[in-house]
């Protein structure tokens, strides 16, 4: 993965490591690399990677894009190059150095990431929303259920097909109270109560099963999916 | 308009007083304070005094919340513990009344001012990172918050896609299409390795961001924190930065 280390008044104060195919630098938010400053064009320059080469191309910016203290238009890159943009200087390495001595000092590192890396993380942040917003555990409506999101703010809660229960389960083949959730040691315990049906997660039938963040649960029809939250 | 905002003081005068010399240089309108005015420094009454004569905003941070008892050190580590009950001691009537006037945080035009994160403020959660600074986010509606608390200058910008990008703080011109979470540093105590003291200036009309680095006397002050038997570490720590 190739490493890119933004300097500005020669200290570190980004690094960006990634695999795409087109780095984009510029002074908008739809930028890879964005820089907010005078001398920026809103698309200044890109990266290119094509068979193990990248090549910086300046678009046509105002102030121009310089290698190596060089104006250029279009130049391959090779490892350590100094590419200087407004008063940024961007320094190029072909792999990333984990404690590169550069960046030691510096501990946020942005991942460029691909399309699939940010549906995965799209996912993440819908979840981290949700318990930022309950400030807790959140049981998140999958399939048949009556809620997209209940949150778990007792220490019991009840599953099935009863009127009394607190999470509704859609089927023919469950009971009443099919299953419970309970708050033991910090941890959310499920339980399978039911004598006529079955409680599973991801797919698997259990009797007494510790939640962990992501797990799916079906009970007949519904399906729930649990999101572990900070316990507050 | 141009601001100063100043934070995470910790009672160290000698870096104070060289930052509101700087301050006056730079022709600001108006100073706001972020908070944590005192605590490790040798002379916390005497910058609760500066700052409540030079300051127009002034917050609530965590160390005058344990002066005023509405938390416990009881998290804190050892030398914090030691530094906060000698601190303590120090306050006089006035400046536990000049302290009580805190608020916790302030919004005005498109901005909020606030000591740790819009998010539960008065739990101090430090931001940090790009997730901690991605649900702090949701918390607020202003287009940029300006914080303290870490005592390290950064600059977070909320992103559609992705966390947030972070940055270590230097001068920018944010976009105004963009949110951004703004750390100021720290006067008295910095811990990004730069041991001058930091803080920010902000030019509304302009829209542009200004880290300030002021070199200060850190001997002395390191001095006088000898004499009155402050703990070696929060000494040390002056001349290093971290």
């Amino acid at each position: 993965m190739a490493e890119i280390i933004v300097k500005y008044d020669n200290k570190v104060i980004e690094r960006i490591v990634t695999e795409k195919k087109r780095v984009s630098i510029g002074r908008t938010r739809d930028n890879d690399i964005v820089l907010e400053n005078r001398g920026v064009s809103r698309k200044h320059a890109l990266i290119e990677f094509n068979n193990n080469a990248a090549v910086i191309i300046d678009n046509e910016s105002l102030n121009g894009t310089f290698l190596n203290n060089r104006k250029i238009n279009e130049e391959i890159l090779r490892d350590d190059d100094i590419i200087t943009i407004g008063k940024y200087s961007l320094v190029y390495h072909t792999e990333s150095t984990e404690d590169n001595k550069d960046s030691s000092h510096f501990d946020g590192t942005m991942i460029l990431k691909t399309k699939k890396q940010k549906k995965l993380l799209e996912n993440d942040k819908i979840e981290k929303q949700i318990i930022s917003k309950y400030g807790g555990s959140v049981l998140l409506g999958e399939e048949n259920t009556d809620f997209s999101e209940y949150k778990i703010d007792r220490d019991v809660i009840t599953i099935g097909k009863a009127k009394f229960v607190h999470v509704k389960a859609k089927g023919f083949w469950i009971s009443g109270i099919q299953a419970k959730i309970s708050k033991e040691n910090n941890c959310f315990v499920l339980y399978n109560l039911g004598k006529k049906g079955k409680t599973l997660v991801n797919g698997e039938p259990i009797s007494k099963y510790n939640l962990k963040n992501g797990d799916l649960i079906t009970i007949g029809k519904s399906t729930y999916k649990f999101v572990e939250g900070n316990n507050k | 308009m141009k601001l100063a905002l100043i934070s995470d003081i910790h009672g160290n005068l000698e870096a104070l007083t060289s930052v509101l010399k700087d301050v006056e240089n730079q022709k600001v309108d108006k100073i706001h304070c972020l908070g944590d005015v005192i605590g490790y420094g040798s002379d916390p009454s005497a910058c609760l005094k500066l700052v409540d004569q030079n300051c127009d905003i002034k917050l609530m941070g965590n160390h005058e919340y344990v002066a005023l008892d509405l938390i416990s050190t009881e998290n804190y580590n050892e030398a914090a513990k030691i530094s906060s009950d000698w601190t303590k001691n120090q306050l006089t009537e006035d400046d536990f009344s000049i302290v009580s006037s805190f608020e916790m945080k302030h919004s005005f035009q498109d901005f909020l001012l606030v000591h740790a994160s819009p998010f539960e403020p008065e739990q101090w959660h430090y931001i940090i990172a790009p997730d901690m600074a991605f649900q702090a986010f949701s918390y607020f509606d202003e287009k940029i918050c300006f914080f303290g608390h870490s005592h390290l200058p950064q600059i977070y910008m909320e992103l559609e896609d992705n966390f947030p990008r972070m940055q270590a703080g230097h001068d920018f011109l944010p976009d105004k299409e963009n949110r951004y979470l703004i750390n100021v540093g720290s006067v008295g105590q910095p811990r990004d390795n730069d041991p001058r003291a930091c803080y920010l200036i902000f030019d509304i009309e302009e829209y542009e961001v200004i880290y300030r680095r002021i070199a200060y006397d850190i001997s002395l002050a390191q001095k006088k924190m000898t004499e009155k038997h402050i703990p070696e570490m929060l000494i040390d720590r002056l001349e290093v930065g971290r």
